[in-house]
């Protein structure tokens, strides 16, 4: 059996460990040690948590917690949208391939090139509001991005639509890859379609499924700003307001950057809130199985 | 089989001590990143140690200068082809002159609007900073000036050109001017004199008061015309007409600086009777219905496109406007909002500028190229080439400008002495996005009134004071200075 050193392990790994922690870990202490200070320009006087505090207190915060969390009703409707329409495609529908790619265009398109093109469809005398008015829709002609009440649904749609494509692209390889002896046998025992996908297809999604909720739940919490910033702005009135937008307009435009890292603090402790508890389950269910 | 030599260079060998540099060599690093912040100089200064460092010799003796027969290499960052369009051929051929006058070069790195001054802070932060920086009017650079980004520019460049460059009262902090004018971005109105004669107006004589004007709203309207085009998705045009509507109702402009940070109160009635009247316009219906779904230039380009009678611009962005529509039916016009104050429907003057990094290694060079900008041959170009009036005061625009609207705009904006610094240059950002912006939107969405709109405005600079405790000192200064003027 080869000998060797004891530390030897640790000296291979340590070139990595110092180049992680140099990355990753310095930022994050830093962007801690920044949300306790008045940073003016490349450091400030630590002030507790004076940045926290006036963060919580912040009513357009609160706007924006909220906002990102009503984002968050895309995460079902994207996972539903994407089983099902992956299923369909994987029944090899006349065409599917095309379609697969029609899905999953969008996800291809860069975010700003999406945002000036739904912002030109979805103003209140653009392409969509012409064409229900064409067809005599008039009243559904509405104000998609200037209302306060609709802007940030028409946001989520423009999320989804370009989220979508990831979705169906991750089941339909998961599906294409399933045993399809379980299948079989769901047929001759007597399964309809609908039993089969409940009973023995989606069981077996459980793993992407796990992997496609955690991606969008970051999304949603932590990857909207560039929709916002190119689409909405945060407005009409703050209607489209969410904490990346928030964190942005003190870190470049209101020159505090110690409060924004207070609320990058905050959002990344809402983001482990909802990731831990996630891989935490699969964890243990990983260990179910195993025994 | 081992060598000798096989046992030197052994994959084992070669692993280890690749192992072992890396991890030195990262943690070395690792170590240096943590000490950097130590080696960041302080914070911004107090205004009074602000005041002794402007007072300081800071500017660097000609000694200690790169010789100017040295060839050096300028960088600078700028913006302003969006609203100019020509500027970045101008800028390069004036380059190009320059240095085949002083063997200089300079690098010319255009930016975008919403990066150029962040992108300028954080440079600075990063001790990385241009020699030459675009710069708009007040805060926008002010708060680089309290950061001590930024060198003042009086002892570099000729007082005769500082002075006539037409900066104006918002680039001067504790008596150092910090900002060159280049060109003029004074917003005014601009209205379509055939649709005003066609609505029975008198097309030489536009609204001067904000009763002829809702008058004017009136005729255009029953004639068929949209009488005021704008976009408000991204904010500035909310940000035009707070310029426009709030300045009739103060005396100067510090009053203005007073109301941003606290010590006027926003929810007197004169103070918020500018979104009172923004909120009746809107009720009246005389401005385009998608304003709130559309940007900013889209809003102004209903105009150029003869949909809309009347829309707020900045100079730079007229010659666009005179192109699409016509010489002779673009009129220009004070937005007459009609207020009780001292500045009362005065025109208002602002022009894009130019300053020098504190932390330039050439700043005489840096000022020599500046001053070469305000050549009367590179100056009369800016006019001819790009239709961007300059701000300089010694051009003789009364001679060189032969078209309308250019020639009343000159006379009334550039060249006027009445003419009033551009209040909302003074706003901080937080009272931009939390008051300015969402007031406006909030108004045209019908969700605010006036008196709403000033009781926002209170909360957010209340909000401001606590979250800038240490800017308010300067912001006071700042407001001394200009009560002044």
């Amino acid at each position: 059996m080869l000998r060797t050193h004891r530390l030897t392990p640790f000296l291979f790994l340590a070139p990595m460990l110092a180049l992680l922690t140099f990355v990753f870990g310095y930022s994050l202490v830093k962007i801690f040690d920044f949300s306790m200070r008045r940073i003016r320009g490349a450091t400030g006087p630590f002030i507790g948590f004076e940045n926290y505090r006036q963060v919580f207190k912040d009513d357009v915060f609160h706007l924006a917690l909220k906002h990102n969390a009503l984002l968050l009703l895309a995460v079902p409707i994207l996972v539903i949208l994407s089983i099902l329409i992956a299923v369909l495609l994987h029944e090899q529908v006349r065409g599917w391939r095309f379609y697969r790619t029609l899905y999953f265009a969008p996800y291809i398109f860069a975010i700003p090139v999406i945002g000036i093109v739904f912002s030109n469809m979805l103003s209140l005398n653009g392409a969509v509001n012409q064409l229900l008015r064409g067809i005599g829709l008039d009243r559904l002609a509405l104000d998609w991005l200037g209302s306060s009440n609709l802007a940030l649904w028409t946001l989520m749609f423009v999320i989804i639509w370009r989220e979508l494509g990831f979705g169906i692209v991750l089941y339909l390889a998961r599906l294409l890859s399933l045993n399809e002896e379980l299948e079989d046998a769901g047929k001759i025992d007597g399964a309809n379609w609908g039993q089969r996908l409940w009973y023995i297809t989606l069981p077996q999604l459980k793993d992407v499924t796990e992997f496609y909720v955690v991606i969008n739940i970051i999304t949603m919490l932590a990857w909207v700003f560039p929709f916002v910033y190119v689409i909405t702005r945060g407005g009409p009135g703050n209607a489209t307001q969410v904490m990346e937008l928030y964190i942005y307009n003190f870190a470049f435009r209101n020159s505090l950057p110690g409060m924004a890292s207070a609320v990058a603090v905050v959002l990344f402790l809402i983001t482990l809130i909802f990731i831990i508890p996630l891989f935490t389950l699969r964890q243990r269910t990983e260990g179910g199985e195993a025994s | 089989m081992d060598t000798p030599t096989n046992k030197r260079y052994s994959r084992r060998s070669f692993l280890k001590l690749a192992g072992s540099g890396l991890a030195f060599v990262s943690a070395g690093a690792f170590i240096q990143g943590c000490a950097a912040p130590a080696a960041v100089p302080a914070a911004p200064a107090a205004p009074a140690d602000a005041e002794a460092a402007a007072e300081a010799p800071t500017v660097e003796e000609p000694i200690a200068e790169a010789p100017a027969q040295a060839a050096t290499t300028l960088k600078m960052w700028w913006w302003g082809e969006q609203e100019a369009p020509g500027l970045e051929k101008w800028l390069k051929a004036s380059a190009e002159m320059y240095k085949e006058k002083s063997g200089n070069t300079v690098e010319m790195t255009l930016q975008d609007n919403a990066s150029v001054i962040p992108e300028f802070q954080t440079a600075s932060a990063a001790k990385n900073a241009p020699d030459i920086q675009f710069l708009w009017n007040g805060i926008y650079h002010m708060e680089s000036v309290w950061l001590d980004y930024l060198e003042p520019l009086d002892d570099l460049i000729p007082t005769d050109v500082l002075k006539n460059s037409g900066a104006t009262a918002l680039s001067v902090f504790a008596g150092k001017q910090y900002r060159i004018g280049w060109y003029s971005a004074a917003p005014c109105w601009l209205y379509n004199k055939e649709m005003f004669a066609d609505a029975g107006l008198n097309p030489e004589a536009p609204p001067t008061e904000w009763d002829e004007l809702l008058k004017a709203c009136e005729a255009l309207k029953a004639t068929g015309y949209t009488p005021i085009t704008g976009g408000l998705k991204d904010g500035p045009w909310g940000e035009w007409y707070m310029g426009h509507g709030l300045t009739p109702n103060l005396d100067t402009a510090a009053d203005a600086v007073n109301l941003f940070i606290g010590e006027l109160d926003w929810r007197e009635p004169r103070y918020y009777d500018h979104w009172t009247k923004l909120d009746e316009i809107w009720r009246a219906g005389v401005i385009n219905d998608d304003m709130l779904s559309i940007d900013l230039y889209p809003g102004i380009d209903l105009f150029g496109s003869g949909k809309g009678a009347m829309t707020a611009v900045v100079v730079p962005l007229i010659g666009k406007q005179v192109e699409t529509l016509g010489m002779e039916k673009v009129g220009a016009m004070v937005f007459p909002v009609s207020g009780a104050g001292a500045m009362n429907n005065l025109p208002i003057a602002d022009s894009q500028g130019l300053g020098i990094s504190s932390q330039s290694a050439s700043k005489q060079v840096a000022a020599d190229f500046l001053t070469f900008l305000h050549d009367p041959e590179r100056v009369n170009a800016l006019y001819n080439e790009v239709r961007a009036l300059p701000t300089d005061t010694s051009w003789d625009g009364a001679t060189q400008i032969k078209d309308e609207p250019f020639k009343t705009v000159w006379q009334t904006w550039v060249a006027n002495k009445d003419a009033v610094p551009y209040i909302a240059n003074l706003m901080p950002v937080l009272f931009w996005t939390d008051a300015m912006f969402v007031n406006s939107q909030k108004i045209i969405g019908g969700e605010y009134n006036g008196t709403q709109a000033g009781e926002n405005a209170y909360a957010v600079t209340q909000k401001w004071k606590e979250q800038n405790p240490d800017m308010v000192e300067n912001y006071k200064a700042w407001a001394a200075d200009l009560a002044k003027v």
